[in-house]
């Protein structure tokens, strides 16, 4: 099959006003009506006006823009700011056209007291303004009453601009009607004896009006698809725009016929629900079989198709969605599509193995067309076949990153031991990056980053922000006076207490007024969930909240910089006494120059990703207490007799952010440079004794307690040369779970790379090279073998 | 019960179990996740010390029976400190970086220490069986999962025959698959007694001319050819023939024609042939240990030239797996 990579446009997006535009119309026309309603017109109305636009080559359709391949403005978060536009369309990234200008400038001057981040910048006094001037929270806020910019598209932080309830897609793909018509029930019994009852009515109205809006836009499209064929003179092409027509009609108001209509349906939810930069696919090849099934059965579809079908989807998800343009986002990204993250593989309710021809089928796609996106998240458990793990592993030596491998004995044993039923447990599939999910049954808020090295930071400073002069907390002892390592730990810890208590007020402050923006955007995605209609109320003023519920996930940083940092400070002040803590905090505070030695002696303290207890007992019992801590609080939504807790683990590019803001530290690194990215990922090149004694550190983590984790293994494609090769790192991956791992991923070096670990050696100090019965660190080859290795590589892939 | 001679006896065994543990050798470096050195997932134990002195080995640190300076010179920025550090006063500078006279060197190790800029490093160190037993084991759950264990390579293992078959006998105590990578140059004797422990043996053919063999290894070939023979005939263990494709030494058609006629007749066609090619990845290790580098003029075979030779071994009824 020829892979249609041409059709994916990488710049030049055009800048779709259009919905932004219909959006406000509506507002104007609505004041004084319920918030949800208004949304639910303003919705309808976009859906009604935007172009159902048809490409030429297109086998399913949806186009979230007005224009292909178009950059939409999501007026609820808020507009782009002017200056941002134009420095993305002075780069390339974005086409606008002339004439949208005056209409652009009115948009950003009406939302712009009107958008969740407006209403975010106007929370904080000055106590919390001074914690998050810090950074300890990222970004670090330069203006008090600057917008936070804060989701995950940009790069910098997960905030409360970011959520996802997860969407039943057998739901979905069951019918958008019968769920109308158990809303038109629903509303048909209500009785008006107090203010929920009426407040009942309101939602189940709007989400009515949502439902419809939607049918009516696939309408329009089986409309656009008549007249293009009635104009179409190829004969192929002619019978693809009916077969279009026909599908649209059906679905997603209906029950799909065939895999094709499936994929249709799932696409519109994909172009409608989940106002975020991020949405996810749920267990794919799971909700998908029984339409593949049928199909194969009766002899309707072949695997060709199918993979044709699954490469559009892979095309049409690299399209930039509800992007953010903000300049760090800009450095930081290629990509501007939305982040998609499909699970495969996995377990049945009963705890058999899950995986089908479809598993494989989303594998060869991505084989086949190398995008960035939709990312794929495998879940591997123990009967996970053989060949399974090796068709991934080959997927993984392509070098596109995906896919992840879930680990589905960590992920149950943390959802069952929050008192979800192991059947439940079992449907979990992956959202985000690295979360959790149960579909039709959960809701997820993340929180935001924590980063723990700027605590430390802090704390070696007796106070003292050294990056903006700030006095955070005054000490009780100075760090200088401590006498033993314990003294100095507790204190430490104390401090680390008090930051997560701020990380949780302002935590609780975004999340409280962010609940009514999202109370009024999810009504597509409230109607999804398993009893969404029944209960009949925006997902935040549930009790409990959906049965099952993530909410306030705080994301730490730099804990293994921090734990590498501790054990230095052990070993070398307390431990064996060969340099003062003054001496040390000089040493941190000239960025190490000048003072090598001991920039020497804290590298050649234990790091953790080696195996040695003396270091990984430390990481453990970091994460330990952070749990713990973050157990504390009941953060807004949170159930009030829930066990759900434990902390996040996708760090997504705050591991760059959060090391930019904090000097040198002593693990040896230097100041501004990138701190040890996930959770359980070793500090960059800090683990040189191999990836089994990098998993034997990572699984003395209690993994299980916490949400999600992530651990990145750098590899040289020479490691996956045959299929024996394969097959024994999939055995690792198994290992790995099997003692307690929860997530790990690939990240199988390119020459850029290579090129990166010429000029900085340190950072890939554990890369391995292998040739046949032969392996070496690529740091300690000679210069001209590593030119060598990277001419080679050019030739093999 | 058992009387005063029993007794006496198990005090011996116990002497004899506790000084086994304890005998210590000289390794250069214990690497987990080999993947190319047997079944499964491995982790390989490199001895240090060797017999042979191969002109195109690419772990010239495993030669010498002793500990080993091994300094990077693009990392030394010539400030000194090893001078200053040294007892022996054998380093000095010239040329702003450091030079080492290995002649007054005693691997004391205190430049080491000194450099700031970790430029020198101790290649080598000792450890008893039970030390290297306990990192071995850390691996156990990967070994189990992949039907993996530990390979003995150097270096020359069978150099070093008390260590290596304690380490192997308690591995394999411990229900390890155990692997040892060998180029068969030892009395029978020893090599018996350390390959009673093994359950596979990755078995070296550099040449099968004698005097070729001596000129580029200094040392024949005869008691490594017999060596093969006997494990196969007489100890019946499972064997990987490994043969490293080394061009201008042991590439020409007619040693390939030999080298498989003596595997497919001397020992069996059911033993498989790891055909290796040379590789430059240890070239730097020559300078880093001071000592002239005499693999430069030597090419890495082709992909052609690979296939002729497998082409060749296929042609004497034998498995040819490219690569470890």
């Amino acid at each position: 099959m020829e892979t249609p990579t041409g059709k994916i446009r990488r710049g030049g997006f055009p800048l779709c006003i259009e919905k932004a535009r219909l959006i406000t119309e509506s507002y104007r026309q609505t004041e004084g009506e319920p918030a949800v309603i208004r949304y639910a017109k303003a919705f309808s109305h976009m859906l009604e006006n935007m172009p159902a636009l048809i490409g030429s080559d297109e086998l399913f359709v949806g186009e979230g823009a007005s224009k292909p391949w178009g950059a939409e403005i999501d007026p609820f978060l808020g507009v782009w700011r002017e200056e941002e536009v134009k420095a993305a369309a002075a780069e390339g990234i974005i086409s606008v056209e002339e004439m949208d200008w005056p209409m652009f400038k009115e948009l950003g001057r009406y939302w712009e007291t009107r958008c969740s981040e407006y209403v975010q910048s106007k929370l904080f006094d000055e106590r919390l303004y001074k914690y998050l001037q810090l950074g300890v929270t990222l970004p670090p806020m330069r203006r008090k009453d600057e917008f936070r910019g804060a989701y995950a598209g940009s790069g910098l932080c997960l905030s409360f601009a970011f959520t996802d309830c997860y969407t039943d897609f057998e739901r979905w793909l069951n019918g958008l009607n019968p769920i109308i018509a158990e809303a038109e029930e629903e509303l048909r019994n209500l009785r008006f004896f107090n203010l929920e009852d009426v407040e009942k009515k309101v939602f189940l109205e709007a989400m009515v009006v949502a439902l419809k809006a939607v049918i009516r836009l696939a309408d329009r499209y089986a409309e656009a698809a008549d007249r293009l064929a009635k104009r179409e003179e190829n004969s192929r092409r002619r019978e693809e725009l009916k077969r279009i027509a026909e599908t649209c009609r059906r679905v997603p108001a209906n029950r799909p016929n065939s895999f094709y209509q499936a994929v249709q349906s799932l696409w519109f939810n994909q172009i409608l629900s989940a106002p975020t930069s991020t949405h996810n696919l749920g267990r794919f090849d799971q909700y998908m079989y029984p339409f593949y099934k049928k199909d194969l059965d009766e002899g309707r579809i072949g695997k060709e198709e199918v993979l044709t079908l699954l490469c559009e989807l892979r095309i049409k998800c690299m399209r930039p969605e509800n992007i953010k343009l903000s300049s760090a986002k800009r450095s930081q990204h290629a990509g501007f599509a939305k982040w998609r993250n499909m699970t495969i593989g996995g377990v049945t309710a009963d705890g058999k193995d899950a995986s089908n021809d479809l598993t494989y089928l989303v594998l060869e796609a991505a084989d086949r067309l190398r995008t960035s996106h939709h990312t794929i998240s495998l879940r591997v458990h123990d009967e996970t076949p053989e060949d399974l793990l090796i068709k991934a592993l080959e997927v993984v030596k392509t070098g596109i990153g995906m896919p992840a491998m879930a680990l589905d004995k960590s992920f149950i044993e943390y959802l069952t031991s929050g008192g979800i039923p192991v059947e439940d447990a079992r449907n979990y599939h992956l959202a985000g990056c690295v979360d959790p999910a149960i579909p039709g049954k959960a809701s997820f808020l993340a929180g935001s980053f924590f980063v723990a090295p700027k605590v430390l930071e802090i704390f070696l400073n007796n106070g003292v922000d050294p990056r903006t002069g700030l006095e955070a907390f005054s000490p009780k002892h100075h760090v200088e006076d401590f006498k033993t390592f314990e003294e100095f730990y507790e204190a430490f810890t104390n401090i680390l207490s008090h930051f997560i208590s701020l990380w949780h007020e302002h935590s609780f402050l975004v999340a409280s007024y962010s609940k009514e923006y999202y109370d009024v955007v999810e009504i597509l995605e409230t109607a999804m969930m398993q009893d969404g209609i029944r209960i009949g109320k925006p997902l935040s003023r549930r009790k409990p909240v959906p049965p099952f519920d993530f909410r306030a996930v705080m994301v730490p940083v730099g804990v293994i910089n921090v734990a590498d940092s501790l054990a230095a400070v052990k070993t070398l002040v307390f431990d064996e006494k060969k340099i003062t803590m003054k001496a040390l905090k000089q040493a941190l505070a000239a960025n190490w120059e000048g003072n090598q030695d001991i920039r020497k002696l804290c590298l050649q303290a234990p790091k953790y990703g080696n195996d040695i207890d003396y270091v990984d007992s430390i990481a453990r019992e970091l994460y330990r207490f952070l749990i713990e801590e973050e157990t504390k609080y009941r953060t807004f939504g949170r159930p009030e007799h829930g066990k759900i807790r434990g902390i996040g683990g996708a760090s997504i590019s705050s591991m760059f952010a959060g090391g930019a803001i904090i000097g040198a530290t002593p693990d040896g690194r230097f100041a501004g440079t990138t701190l040890a990215d996930g959770t359980a990922s070793p500090a960059q090149g800090r683990d040189t004794r191999g990836p089994t004694a990098m998993l034997r550190s990572a699984a003395k983590i209690d993994q299980a307690l916490c949400a999600s984790t992530l651990l990145n293994m750098k590899l040289h494609p020479s490691s996956l040369t045959t299929r024996e090769d394969l097959k024994k790192l999939g055995s690792l991956i198994k290992t790995y779970a099997s003692m307690g791992g929860k997530w790990i991923q690939f990240n199988v070096v390119g020459n850029e790379q290579l090129l990166d670990a010429q000029k900085f050696p340190e950072k890939y100090q554990d890369l391995i090279v292998r040739v046949a019965g032969y392996s070496a660190y690529f740091v300690d080859l000679g210069k001209g073998v590593q030119d060598d290795v990277v001419r080679r590589m050019e030739v093999s892939i | 019960m058992y009387g005063e001679a029993g007794i006496l006896l198990l005090v011996r065994n116990r002497e004899y179990y506790e000084q086994e543990r304890l005998i210590e050798g000289i390794i250069f470096n214990i690497q987990g996740y080999c993947i190319h050195d047997g079944p499964g997932i491995r982790t390989t134990v490199f001895l240090k010390g060797c017999p042979l002195s191969c002109i195109w080995c690419q772990n010239p640190e495993s030669h010498s029976f002793h500990p080993e300076l091994l300094f990077s010179e693009e990392k030394c920025t010539g400030c000194g400190k090893c001078v200053q550090a040294c007892p022996e006063k054998a380093i000095r500078l010239q040329e702003k970086t450091s030079q080492t006279d290995r002649r007054l060197c005693k691997s004391a190790g205190l430049c080491i220490d000194a450099c700031p800029n970790e430029a020198r490093a101790a290649m080598g160190r000792r450890a008893t069986v039970d030390e290297v037993f306990k990192e071995i084991a850390a691996d156990a759950l990967f070994y189990k999962e992949s039907g993996g264990g530990v390979t003995l390579s150097g270096g020359e293992p069978l150099a070093q025959p008390g260590f290596a078959a304690g380490i192997l006998k308690k591995c394999r105590s411990a229900g390890f698959h155990t692997a040892l990578d060998t180029c068969g140059y030892a009395s029978w004797a020893t090599a018996r007694e350390v390959l009673s422990h093994v359950n596979l043996v990755l078995f070296d053919f550099k040449h099968m001319n004698p005097e070729i063999h001596e000129k580029y290894t200094g040392v024949p070939n005869e008691l490594i050819l017999q060596n093969a023979e006997k494990i196969h005939q007489e100890m019946s263990i499972p064997m990987q023939a490994r043969v490293t494709l080394v061009p201008g030494f042991n590439d020409c058609a007619e040693n390939i024609r030999a080298t498989a006629g003596f595997i497919a007749e001397k020992l069996s066609n059911a033993v498989p042939v790891h055909l290796l090619s040379y590789h430059r990845l240890g070239e730097a290790k020559w300078e880093r240990l001071d000592r002239k580098n005499e693999t430069a003029a030597i090419e890495v075979p082709g992909e052609r030239q690979l296939a002729e030779c497998r082409r060749i071994f296929e042609s004497f009824g034998l498995t040819v797996i490219m690569g470890g």
